[in-house]
């Protein structure tokens, strides 16, 4: 029944759009396209691939074909046209659009009606005017004056006689195309940026039991300009390189977000293209202009989870007590974690309140996750669990090198004992911690961590003398 | 139920499957939690642009009818993230979140009437009398409306004539506003209670504290009555009424949201060739149009106590000094943990209006206990050779603990200290607490002392060293105890010099009416 309708409309609006002279009336604005079976593929690096089979009657030999309602940001340099018995002579996309000035610029040395109103009585005169030139303002020829058009302010009608040709209501994509005639189903495919998907994961933390709920959901954004209706909807995680084009897009700056501990090896049934995972979804979608959609994919019940505390210091300095991160920690592998793929995106957390309300606690970014990663979330800073940092000490052993005594005073108000992974930074490579109170976990040359015990309403200590050239 | 129910056919543009389209207009019970927002120092809350953010919880009451439908909610915060909405309650749950943003305005009207037929009325000036044409528009690229008519081709509003288009139906698409909607499926007609939970922004809290000083006892120990208001601000065009209302302390992570589909729409901005003067249209007028100018700012209007003066003229200073400047409060927020953050809820609903401000006490500790002293940091005035002295700055110190009176979590916010007199609380300074968890230490500098000053002066200088003299001075009548930091690897031992947090600082308590002295060598470090 829809196929059928899709025909028929595909049909009228095959005819070349400035043909129309006589109105065409349609019930409601709005709903009527010339897509045809719209199949869409979405990556995340703002790169859209979409597929269009529209069934066009063509008639037989050579004739030019404009192809209404494809995206209103179509990379016309990579449109490609198929179908059985077709052969392509050209494609044009014309970007000429119709203006008041385009239509008075193209007007020149053509001649127009004036219908002139008098303000006093409303009676109309009709005059006949040449164009002589239109730059700035518009110059006349009335009979023997030469006016500028409006200059006395006074209402005048401007009556063209006809639009120029080439002079197009949007952006129009056309091919001229040879074909035996008939019936003819064509695929018309091309690359549209204005399409973009992302994830977005709501993750409900159990503090109690430690575990988490995870809910993931595709998030689609079109700013196209255009409607996809009835698409075949594929996405695809991972972002494919890209050069050239007239829409030319980098690759985007990627930073680390500092979510994977440990990357997973673990790999499951999930379709994939090359090195990216495909994400179709289940039915068909319309994907409406200025629209944002969102489609699950992901629901994880009481997966292991534990909170924890992370504090970083930059160099060796004093600072005043400054809150630590709090963490969450959680695998994706099949055995005790979430057990898939997680395509980049933003998580959510939320946790009960006493009265058993979901609220927010915070949010990061996470990137592309293999599965069976190790996953740490920042989701924020710990109200009531502060590190302190003091240089207690800093003598000067000899021209080139310095010792620093450090101490670092970790508080924790909260009635419970925690573990805050105090980490200092800046160390280079020649640093060297001649004494700690503590067995620190030298990470690289520049970091050193500690996993400093804290109990509940307490304050532990840790000290530590560092031998260094400056 | 209050939740409207309206039920309307409407085959939307994916007509697959008849949709039934339910629209759910308000929420029956909300809750509102607002998250404190970036403020640039310590800034009060910008009631036109509140930073910070809230997660609203709606219940909602909706009759959906068996097969497939679409439910519309209506009247959410319009500052609302839509991608972090969640909806649950539903029988089968959720098939699609779409939020659509394509507004009815008149480019989206142009826009949908493309290559269709419109009417064009045309009413003249002199006689009043209207004549309507039909018209199609042929053309609307942004900036321009071409008609074509029975006469020809014309360009509205280029003719200087009183001119308006009509249409016949709405467009479909078009919504009123940017509108969040699900679709879900049901196997019977059921009345179902959702839950919508989302984010949104143009919301921002902070805490006001009030402290008031009473008496300064001689020996620096001084009572110190500590409230807090929890300010609440919605910048939004949407009031929240009942709301069960919360306020989060600490700072939950946030990201940059990723790319948001732009609202299409708005109004028409027709190009024209001249119509008044020549030299008052652009030769190509396609220059993007200057935004408008940014609202005035606000100011707030200048509060006259001119009547409050008078009463002090009239019925003298023991009226005043009876004041108190902690008000009394009767209802309190009640704090709760949330992970690590601190959650403060309001224990009745209250109604948060749109563009409106709401204060509820948070905190009320009378009788905190402080310590008054005097501070400064040699380094203050580094750099000064003029051997000039400067006053020290009066600080209250206290801990966060219950034998202090206080020990309770306290979120950073503006404090306006009061000190009693002989004419009641005046104000005595205003400063700013950041985040205090139970046990931090808690400081409030309030002013400079111009009775208790320091001076420091170089004695000697060699290669090796810098010898130094530090005079306090107290003008006033009873003892001061100072501390001064002097942030530099000190040679020997100074009496009365220790090391607190790192920092070699004099500590020591001047006699009223007295002065004191203390010399400190620095360690030149020289290459």
């Amino acid at each position: 029944m829809r196929r059928f309708l899709l025909v028929g409309l595909g049909g009228v609006m095959a005819v070349p759009l400035l043909a129309h002279t006589a109105p065409t009336s349609v019930a409601i604005p709005g709903e009527a396209t010339a897509q045809g079976d719209i199949a869409v593929t979405i990556y995340q690096n703002g790169q859209s691939l979409v597929q269009d089979t529209r069934r066009m009657n063509l008639p037989g030999g050579r004739s030019k074909q404009e192809f209404p309602d494809v995206s209103a940001q179509i990379r016309a340099e990579t449109v490609t046209l198929t179908g059985p018995g077709i052969g392509i002579v050209e494609q044009n996309f014309d970007y000429d659009l119709l203006t008041p000035a385009k239509l008075m610029e193209k007007a020149v040395g053509q001649t127009i009606t004036l219908l002139r109103t008098n303000v006093a009585t409303g009676a109309e005169t009709r005059v006949r005017a040449k164009v002589l030139a239109a730059n700035g303002g518009v110059v006349l020829q009335i009979g023997d004056t030469i006016e500028v058009l409006r200059d006395d302010g006074l209402p005048v009608r401007v009556i063209f006689d006809k639009v120029p040709p080439n002079l197009r209501a949007r952006p129009t994509l056309s091919v001229t195309l040879e074909s035996k005639g008939g019936m003819t189903p064509t695929t018309l495919t091309y690359l549209t940026p204005g399409l973009g998907w992302t994830s977005d994961y709501v993750t409900l933390f159990d503090d109690a039991k430690q575990t988490i709920d995870v809910q993931g959901w595709v998030t689609l954004t079109n700013n196209t300009g255009t409607d996809y209706t009835n698409a075949d909807v594929l996405l695809v995680a991972g972002n494919t390189n890209q050069s050239g084009g007239r829409r030319s897009f980098q690759m985007p700056y990627n930073p680390s977000t500092g979510t994977i501990d440990e990357a997973g090896t673990e790999s499951n049934d999930r379709e994939r293209l090359g090195d990216y995972y495909l994400y179709p979804l289940s039915e068909r979608t319309t994907i409406s202009n200025a629209q944002q959609k969102q489609v699950s994919f992901l629901d994880v019940k009481a997966a292991p989870a534990r909170s924890t505390y992370e504090f970083n210091n930059g160099w060796l300095a004093t600072n005043e007590a400054a809150s630590a991160a709090s963490v969450l920690k959680f695998s994706t592998s099949r055995g005790g974690g979430l057990g898939d793929q997680l395509p980049s995106g933003t998580m959510r957390v939320y946790m009960r309140d006493k009265r058993g309300d979901p609220q927010f606690i915070g949010e990061s970014r996470i990137e592309a996750t293999p599965m069976g990663s190790a996953m740490s979330i920042r989701t924020g800073e710990a109200f009531d669990v502060k590190v302190k940092s003091i240089v207690e000490e800093r003598t000067r052993l000899s021209s080139s090198r310095w010792k620093t005594r450090m101490r670092y005073e970790i508080t924790n108000a909260r009635n419970n004992a925690i573990t805050v992974d105090l980490g200092q930074n800046g160390l280079w490579g020649d640093v060297r911690i001649t004494e700690q109170s503590q067995e620190g976990k030298r990470i690289s040359a520049d970091r050193v961590e500690w996993n400093v015990p804290v109990p509940a309403n307490g304050k532990a200590t840790l000290t530590a003398t560092f031998d260094s050239r400056y | 139920m209050r939740g409207l129910t309206a039920l309307l056919m409407m085959s939307l543009a994916s007509p697959v499957v008849a949709q039934t389209v339910v629209v759910s207009g308000e929420p029956e019970a909300v809750s509102l939690t607002v998250y404190r927002g970036q403020k640039y120092g310590n800034a009060p809350i910008d009631p036109n642009w509140p930073t910070g953010y809230a997660l609203v919880t709606e219940t909602r009451t909706v009759t959906i009818p068996a097969g497939e439908s679409v439910v519309r909610f209506e009247g959410v915060a319009e500052g609302m993230f839509p991608e972090s909405a969640i909806v649950t309650g539903l029988p089968r749950g959720v098939k699609e979140k779409n939020r659509d943003a394509r507004l009815l305005s008149p480019l989206g009207l142009v826009d949908a009437y493309l290559k269709r037929e419109v009417k064009i009325t045309r009413t003249s000036k002199a006689t009043g009398i209207a004549r309507t044409y039909d018209a199609i528009i042929t053309s609307a690229p942004g900036g321009a409306v071409i008609l074509q008519t029975g006469e020809g081709y014309e360009a509205l509003h280029c003719t200087g004539l009183p001119e308006r288009m009509g249409f016949d139906k709405l467009p479909a698409n078009l919504s009123v506003k940017p509108t969040l909607s699900v679709i879900t499926q049901s196997d019977t007609p059921t009345t179902a209670k959702l839950t919508l939970t989302y984010m949104a922004a143009g919301f921002d809290w902070q805490a006001n504290y009030i402290a008031q000083v009473h008496e300064r006892g001689p020996d620096g120990k001084s009572k110190v009555d500590m409230f807090a208001w929890l300010t609440l601000a919605n910048g939004g065009n949407q009031s929240f009424v009942n709301a069960n209302t919360m306020a989060i302390a600490g700072e939950p992570n946030r990201v940059a949201r990723a790319v948001q589909a732009r609202p299409t729409g708005g109004g028409l901005q027709l190009k024209c060739w001249p119509q008044q003067r020549t030299h008052q249209v652009p030769l190509r007028g396609n220059y993007p149009y200057p935004p408008p100018p940014p609202p005035p700012p606000y100011t707030a209007p200048p509060v006259y106590m001119e009547a409050d003066a008078e009463a002090i003229m009239v019925t003298g200073a023991r009226m005043r000094a009876e004041k108190s400047m902690s008000p009394v409060a009767v209802v309190v927020a009640e704090q709760e943990n949330l992970g690590d953050l601190k959650l403060y809820r309001i224990p009745e609903a209250v109604t948060v209006n749109a563009k409106g401000q709401k204060q509820v006490a948070m905190l009320v500790k009378p009788g905190a206990a402080f310590d008054q002293l005097y501070t400064a940091n040699i380094e203050d005035h580094a750099g000064d050779e003029s051997n000039d002295s400067f006053p020290m700055t009066t600080l209250f110190r206290s801990e966060n603990r219950a034998e202090k009176g206080l020990g309770l979590p306290m979120p950073q916010g503006q404090v306006m200290v009061f000190e009693n007199s002989r004419y009641g609380p005046l104000l005595a300074g205003q400063t700013n607490l950041k985040d205090r968890a139970v046990g931090d230490e808690l400081e409030m500098a309030i002013g400079q002392a111009s009775d208790v000053r320091y001076r420091v002066t170089k004695i000697s200088e060699t290669r090796e060293r810098q010898r130094f003299r530090v005079q306090v001075t107290n003008a006033r009548n009873s003892p001061a105890d100072v501390e001064i930091e002097i942030p530099f690897e000190l040679r020997g031992s100074s009496k009365g010099v220790t090391k607190i947090d790192g920092v070699p600082t004099w500590k020591t308590t001047v006699a009223g009416n007295g002065e004191a002295v203390l010399f400190y060598e620095v360690k030149l470090e020289r290459n």
